[in-house]
């Protein structure tokens, strides 16, 4: 299975241009979308969700026009939205019965067992007859994610499925993405890095529209080696840095802050060469192409 | 701060679009009905809006009604502007940081609650501005306005708009801060709807008319209640008080506005979880984070079979249906919808159906519409509001995305949803049905008409409900604005049968919902309608299958709402599928559409409204000239008719003879038939030539080759026919029907001009290019007293007829039965009258029952009675019997006998209401009577119609008055007279008075919507509220005054110089000269005043009291009386008292079980002056004191005429 996107482009009508002229294939696996708020992820994902017209471009999903055979992908299709809500009046099992009924799951008993299993893996199962409405943050994302496993769908896409969830949770749902995502495709969309080194194969990075890379996480980490450095100063100095560096990412740490650097050379003797991480992959990128805009 | 949180509020909703939208709507309307009131559309639109005649389109009146009247609109915009303030915070999550700011509530509450409150009163002044600009538009009518005054604009906007909306305004704002739940929004419109028709209901009855105008927070009832017994002057001259139950009305809102926004006030709290639980001292538990238990679990994917296939899919509409149905039934609006929608139910059926206030037995029919008449309201609520429920319901929770991107076809999902609304409405019709069945139990009433009632809710009623939710579904799904289509529904409720017809849409083929009209009647069943109405059923369900289609293409999905996507999204949602429906609707659209063109233009003649009023006004222009012009009248009527009630069909031969009459030499003869007849020959016996043959207007002229000499006779022949075929656009046609057919004397021809069809309103004559009309000739016309009122071709005449029907049902016209006898499975009836009798017959066919009796005179004279009647119907058979004896007996005494040996009465269906007199027949519809149930306490309204027509056999069919003003007053006003002595002599004068108040009541009220001018009794001019109404009140007065001895002497006498006579006939001013001749001259002036002029009475005290001396009471009153002389605008000028009136002196007294008033002194006064003050002695210790107790003058306001001490 492969879904394979050629210079998709759409432009909403109060003039924001959510995608630019993406392009990405997708294969089985998982496939991480990085990329800041407002990037275009989340246009992308509903626009593959069906849920969103493209103005050119398309999607195929092997011989299925994604933009055209609606019907045929939803067949197949488990979704994740970044927002959504529930029914507070219902129970867990009863809006995810219901969600079953609604994806053809035709038989009583089927669905019952499929909604237990899924209560189950979600973790959810000790809380399935209580009422939605009282469900805390962490446990709404995960009936949204049981959800969207529901059914055995072949094409899964969810939309920053880890916000909201305590680090432990996000551990458990990277799990269970990791053993069902040999077969099918997981398109997954987060601003959060880990989630995509820690899960993904392939990832694109996607920033105001555009997508400034695409790859496996290593090999995109490989591409960098030895061009990360990384110092610890005072606060203070922090202004001069950025004049004089190509600083990609500052971070706090027991009062001080820890700054990386891209460069191809050691910028400076107290600079020391780190491994690079997904996140100085990330920053770079990002950071490599608004210098491009400002400078345009 | 306060002031920023306004200003906050107020910058929001200008921000917002949909604030301009209301407001340029609400322009509209107010511009619309400002329009129509002006005479845009045409003179009968206007005048039914405004009153016409003399009332001005901007009359201080009219100005406050158009705007009070709309209060539907003020709910809606009202709680969609002042329910969600607040609430908006909550649901956007805002309401965190407003509650962190350092403000206090009053600043956040008031802020909110004023803001909103303010723009709402802009939006709803649009109404007043609409209006406005309407006055200025170039196409009204500007002899309809009076001066400008913007005082009478803003008047209503404050007393009634600013009222009404503060207190919807209060409610709703309060309710939904503190509960944080949209639901209350609804559920205080409902409570506020209900208020409004419970209150509407109750003013129907006089004594309840006070409580009404409290009950109704819109203040319209109040309103109504103020300014019932306003005259054309009034309305145009006054503007509506602030006093009254009008300020008591808004003083009892504003103070529960008041309490409800301070009870708010207090317990609102400005903390993050809120809501009811919160205000009931329940607390939201926390849920436990469950990061310690997190297990690694295996993951095992289940292989499952999905079923996506088409059966699937409709299996899962049902289930999904009854998932969606059942969440309505559950939810807490529709219960309150239901329940305050069965109250108000249990409310009217007890009181509506009441004549006189005498209730009925509940007939199905009657359960029935009463049931869906009331009820349909709250059916129509439940459909509209929740048709924008279902298809807002996945983004109001937010769950659409997840739904949207599920297999599931845009067919299935808002099919589920339709059908849902579709499973309400059918179980709404079998609650209407169970609680027929129980009110049918509980009366006592065991009937039950189980198919009736499943044919007419299931099958006919259903219809519109489904209609109506298809157009619901599709205004919310395109409008994608759930406020705003509640807005447009309002809108698309109203148009069919107010904008449509008024920009000449007026063919029910463009008026959505609309249809050829089913009515039900006990004796006919559904008779003909059927067909028809189910013709336009079908017709508009094609249309609501292609809103269907469309309603699915448009179904709102997936994340981008715009229209070029929603477009986009609708051409791809129109499937091979969607193509076929479209075009199978679309077959059926214009199949039934054709066929139903066929029918009202094709097989039957359609004609507008204005083409109507145009042939009017032609035949008036073209042949007004021959109304005087010497003829022939008729002097023999001799019919052979063949009705044939099954196919709806009559054919009739008929010789007339005419007489000449007149001192010319006649050499033409007009005659005016019945231009929807098909005339199949028309001849005389002499040698003629036909001259003019205008078909359209009916109208022939026949020249005589030899003149018809005075004093000579010529013989008219002809041979007519009518068939009803299909159904016509205005379907009502009850002559012919399959059971109960009732033609007369206008479907044969008539000789000359006959002025019956003139146009009245003086305003459309103008638009038709017509000058003014007087409504009758002056009472001293010398011209037009050689006619009589009723038939300008003919005095008296000799009358025979047979007539054939279908074998199983009675045929019977005026006269007596000669023979009866078969005939090719034909029944036939050969009747002949053997007296004189007017040109003015009947012809009824039904199948009969007949109950037969008989009475007789003191000199021993015979009088056969009988009553035909429909099966089923005996009840009250025994009282109308009982009321012909005892009217022959009273009749026959006072006024001289009846000319008859034979009196009938013959039910027929009730299409129409009413009971008429022709000589020895009296048609009597089976809605007045045959099914009421009289209580002891009731008003016996059978045996009181029984006894009006029994005594036109004297009053009407002997005496008869010249075409001139006042000769209703001889007709109906002395048959009123007559059946309340008779109801005197049998019930007693308790129900006289009780009847007596509902006329004088009934006289205040209609007065108001004279169009001309009102008229004194004896110059009355075809006006009932004067001949009926005020005619009984003044008569009893009369009859008071003078005493029934010596008026009835009067009356005799009268009757007998009169009756029968040929012309120049009799008037109005003759019978007076007779009641002069027994009148003393003391009372002359009273008499004269009570009959020839409009006066009007105010009778009260200034003070009343009394003192105790050696165990008798001395009594003094001061009395407060005044007397108008009133013109016949309703202007009132007050005139010097000098007449008798009753003065009486009440105790009261535990009698019979019953605190009741007891008569320690009634005696009518001389009253000159207005304070005149009165000592009376009486025996034991009064209770109240009474000036015209008993309402025999005209007093509009009839309570304070008793006071207590």
């Amino acid at each position: 299975m492969k879904l394979i996107i050629e210079r998709l482009s759409k432009t909403y009508p109060n003039g924001t241009q959510a995608l630019k002229n993406v392009s990405l294939e997708i294969s089985t696996g998982m496939f991480g979308l990085l990329g800041p708020n407002g990037a275009g992820k989340s246009s992308l994902m509903r626009t593959i969700a069906t849920l969103q017209e493209a103005d050119s471009g398309s999607i195929m999903l092997d011989d299925m026009n994604v933009l055209k055979e609606k019907k045929r992908v939803r067949e197949i299709l488990g979704y994740l939205p970044q927002e959504f809500g529930v029914y507070p009046k219902m129970t867990a099992v009863e809006m995810l019965d219901h969600f079953a009924l609604l994806k053809g799951i035709s038989k009583k008993n089927q669905r019952r067992e499929l909604v237990d299993n899924i209560l189950n893996q979600t973790n959810l199962y000790n809380v399935r007859h209580k009422k939605l409405g009282k469900f805390s943050g962490g446990m709404k994302q995960r009936f949204g994610i049981a959800q969207a496993l529901l059914g055995d769908p072949k094409l899964i896409i969810v939309d920053e499925p880890t916000a909201g969830l305590d680090p432990a949770e996000r551990n458990r749902f990277h799990n269970l993405l990791s053993e069902i995502g040999e077969h099918i495709i997981i398109i997954l969309s987060t601003h959060i890095v880990e989630d995509v080194s820690d899960l993904c194969q392939e990832m694109a990075i996607i920033h105001r529209g555009e997508v400034l890379l695409k790859g496996n996480p290593l090999e995109s980490m490989h591409g960098i080696e030895g061009k990360i450095w990384k110092t610890v100063i005072d606060k203070q100095e922090l202004p001069e840095f950025y004049k004089k560096y190509n600083v990609i990412s500052t971070r706090l740490f027991g009062g001080k802050v820890i700054v990386k650097v891209y460069d191809e050379e050691e910028p400076d003797e107290f600079f020391d060469n780190v491994l690079p991480e997904l996140e100085d992959v990330y920053f770079s990128t990002v950071k490599k192409h608004d210098k491009l805009l400002s400078a345009i | 701060m306060l002031g920023s949180i306004f200003l906050f509020e107020i910058r929001y909703r200008f921000r917002r679009p949909v604030t301009y939208v209301y407001f340029v709507l609400l322009v509209l309307i107010g511009l619309l009905y400002g329009s129509a009131m002006g005479g845009a559309f045409n003179a009968e639109i206007a005048g039914i809006l405004t009153g016409g005649g003399k009332n001005l389109a901007n009359s201080p009146y009219n100005l406050h009604f158009i705007m009070s009247f709309l209060w539907i609109f003020y709910v809606f915009l009202v709680a969609a502007i002042m329910g969600v303030p607040v609430y908006r915070d909550f649901e956007h999550g805002t309401h965190a940081l407003f509650f962190t700011k350092p403000i206090s509530k009053l600043d956040y509450l008031g802020g909110r609650f004023l803001g909103s409150f303010f723009v709402a009163l802009i939006i709803l002044s649009g109404l007043a501005i609409g209006t406005l600009i309407s006055s200025w538009m170039p196409y009204v009518d500007q002899e309809k306005y009076g001066p400008f005054n913007l005082y009478h604009y803003i008047k209503p906007y404050l007393i009634s708009i600013v009222p009404f909306s503060f207190f919807c305004g209060s409610i709703f704002f309060a309710t939904v801060s503190i509960s944080r739940n949209q639901i209350f929004i609804y559920l205080n419109a409902i409570i506020i709807i209900i208020l409004l028709f419970l209150a509407q209901t109750l003013f129907n009855e006089i004594d309840n008319k006070t409580i009404a105008s409290l009950l109704d927070p819109s203040g319209n009832t109040a309103f109504t209640h103020e300014t019932e017994y306003w005259t054309v002057f009034d309305r145009n001259s006054r503007t509506v008080p602030f006093t009254g139950t009008i300020l008591i009305n808004i003083l009892i809102y504003f103070s529960i506005s008041v309490t409800v926004l301070l009870l708010a006030y207090r317990q609102f709290s400005m903390s993050h979880i809120g809501g009811l639980s919160n205000v009931r001292g329940f607390r939201i538990t926390p849920s436990k984070t469950i990061v310690s238990t997190v297990t690694f679990r295996t993951i095992t994917t289940l292989s499952v079979f999905r079923d996506l296939s088409l059966r699937n899919h409709i299996r899962m509409l049902f289930s999904l249906a009854r998932k969606e149905a059942w969440s309505i039934i559950s939810s807490i609006v529709f219960i309150v919808i239901v329940i305050f929608g069965l109250f108000l139910l249990i409310v009217t059926l007890s009181k509506q159906g009441r004549i006189f206030g005498t209730p009925t037995f509940p007939v199905t029919y009657q359960m029935l519409e009463i049931l869906t008449g009331n009820f349909e309201i709250f059916i129509l609520i439940i459909i509209g509001l929740y048709a924008g429920e279902l298809v807002w319901k996945e983004r109001r929770f937010n769950v659409h995305l997840m739904l949207d991107a599920m297999p599931v076809p845009n067919w299935l999902a808002y099919g589920s949803k339709l059908m849902a609304m579709f499973i309400i409405i059918f179980l709404l019709m079998g609650l209407i049905m169970l609680v027929g069945l129980i009110t049918q139990s509980v009366q006592g009433y065991f009937r039950y008409e189980l198919w009736l009632y499943i044919r007419t809710l299931f099958g006919y009623r259903v219809i519109d409900f489904l209609l109506f939710a298809i157009i619901a579904f599709l205004v919310q799904i395109v409008v994608n604005n759930k406020f705003l289509g509640y807005f447009l529904m309002i809108i698309l409720f109203l148009a069919p049968n107010t904008l449509l017809p008024w920009i000449g849409l007026e063919h029910k083929l463009f008026r959505f919902g609309s249809d050829v009209g089913l009515y039900y009647s006990d004796m006919n069943g559904y008779g003909h309608f059927p067909l028809g109405f189910i013709s336009f059923k079908l017709y508009w369900s094609a249309l609501g299958l292609l809103m269907i289609v469309a309603s699915k293409s448009f179904w709102m999905r997936g994340a981008e709402m715009e229209w070029v996507n929603r477009m986009k999204k609708a051409s791809q949602n129109f499937s091979k599928n969607s193509f076929i429906l479209f075009c199978v609707a679309l077959t059926l659209l214009l199949g039934s559409g054709g066929f139903i063109y066929y029918n009202t233009n094709i097989l039957n003649e359609y004609t507008t409204g204005e083409e109507l009023r145009r042939l009017q006004a032609d035949y008036e222009k073209k042949y007004k000239k021959y109304e005087y012009a010497p003829k022939p009248k008729i002097t023999a009527v001799n019919l052979n008719i063949e009705l044939y009630p099954e196919k709806r069909s009559f054919s009739a031969q008929g010789t007339f003879i005419l007489k000449n009459k007149t001192s010319l030499e006649l050499d033409s003869i007009h005659l005016d038939i019945n231009n929807t007849l098909d005339i199949k020959n028309v001849s005389f016996n002499k040698s003629f030539e036909l001259l003019v043959s205008d078909e359209p207007l009916g109208y022939y002229i026949y020249k005589l080759n030899e003149p018809l000499l005075p004093s000579d006779s010529i013989e008219l022949t002809f041979e007519v026919s009518l068939e009803k075929k299909g159904f016509s656009h205005d379907n009502f046609e009850t002559a012919l029907v399959y059971n109960g057919t009732f033609l007369n004397s206008f479907y044969f021809p008539k000789i000359g001009y006959q002025p019956y069809g003139e146009l009245i309103d003086d305003d459309v004559r103008k638009e038709e290019n017509l000058g003014p009309k007087l409504r009758m000739a002056p009472i001293n016309d010398t011209i037009a007293v050689k006619n009589n009122f009723l038939t300008n071709d003919a005095d008296w005449i000799d009358f025979e007829a047979i007539v054939g029907t279908s074998q199983d049902q009675i045929a019977i016209v005026p006269g007596y039965l000669q023979k009866e006898w078969r005939e090719n499975d034909r029944r036939y009836f050969h009747y002949k009258m053997d007296s004189k009798m007017l040109n003015f017959y009947n012809v009824i066919s039904a199948k009969f029952e007949v109950l037969r009796d008989e009475w007789k005179s003191d000199d021993g004279r015979k009088v056969n009675l009988e009553i035909y009647y429909h099966k089923g119907h005996e009840y009250n058979l025994e009282r109308m019997m009982d009321a012909m004896k005892k009217s022959l007996t009273y009749f026959n005494d006072y006024f001289g006998p009846y000319q008859h040996h034979q009196l009938r009465i013959l039910e027929f269906p009730r299409y129409a209401s009413f009971a008429q007199s022709f000589a020895n027949t009296v048609p009597f519809s089976e809605g007045i009577g045959f099914i009421a149930n009289v209580d002891e306490e009731d008003i016996d309204y059978p045996f009181y119609v029984t006894a009006h027509e029994v005594a036109h056999q004297w009053w009407g069919h002997q005496v008869i008055g010249g075409n001139v003003q006042g000769s209703h007053f001889l007709s109906e006003t002395m048959s009123q007279y007559a059946a309340m002595m008779v109801m005197v002599n049998e019930f007693g004068e308790d129900q006289i008075k009780k009847y007596l108040r509902h006329e004088m009541n009934e006289y205040l009220t209609k007065r108001s919507g004279e169009r001309k001018m009102e008229m004194p009794v004896l110059l009355s001019e075809n006006q009932s509220y004067i001949h009926y109404n005020k005619g009984s009140v003044l008569m009893y007065a009369l009859k008071d005054y003078i005493g029934e001895e010596r008026l009835n002497k009067a009356l005799k006498g009268y009757i007998e110089s009169v009756r029968f006579q040929e012309p120049p006939y009799t008037t109005a001013n003759e019978w007076l000269r007779y009641i002069d001749q027994v009148t003393p001259d003391s009372l002359k002036e009273t008499v004269h005043n009570l009959l020839g002029s409009i006066v009007i009475y105010e009778n009260k005290f200034a003070d009343v009291s009394f003192e105790e001396r050696d165990n008798r009471f001395l009594v003094k009153l001061k009395l407060d009386a005044k007397k108008y002389q009133v013109d016949g605008f309703g202007e009132e000028h007050e005139i010097p008292l000098n007449d008798y009136i009753d003065i009486g002196i009440f105790s009261r007294k535990k009698m019979d079980g019953k605190w009741q008033d007891s008569v320690l002194y009634f005696k009518k006064h001389k009253i000159v002056s207005s304070n005149q003050e009165i000592e009376i002695w009486v025996e034991e210790e009064p209770d109240k004191a009474g000036i015209d107790p008993y309402y025999k003058l005209i007093d509009k306001k009839s309570e304070d005429n008793t006071k207590s001490f």
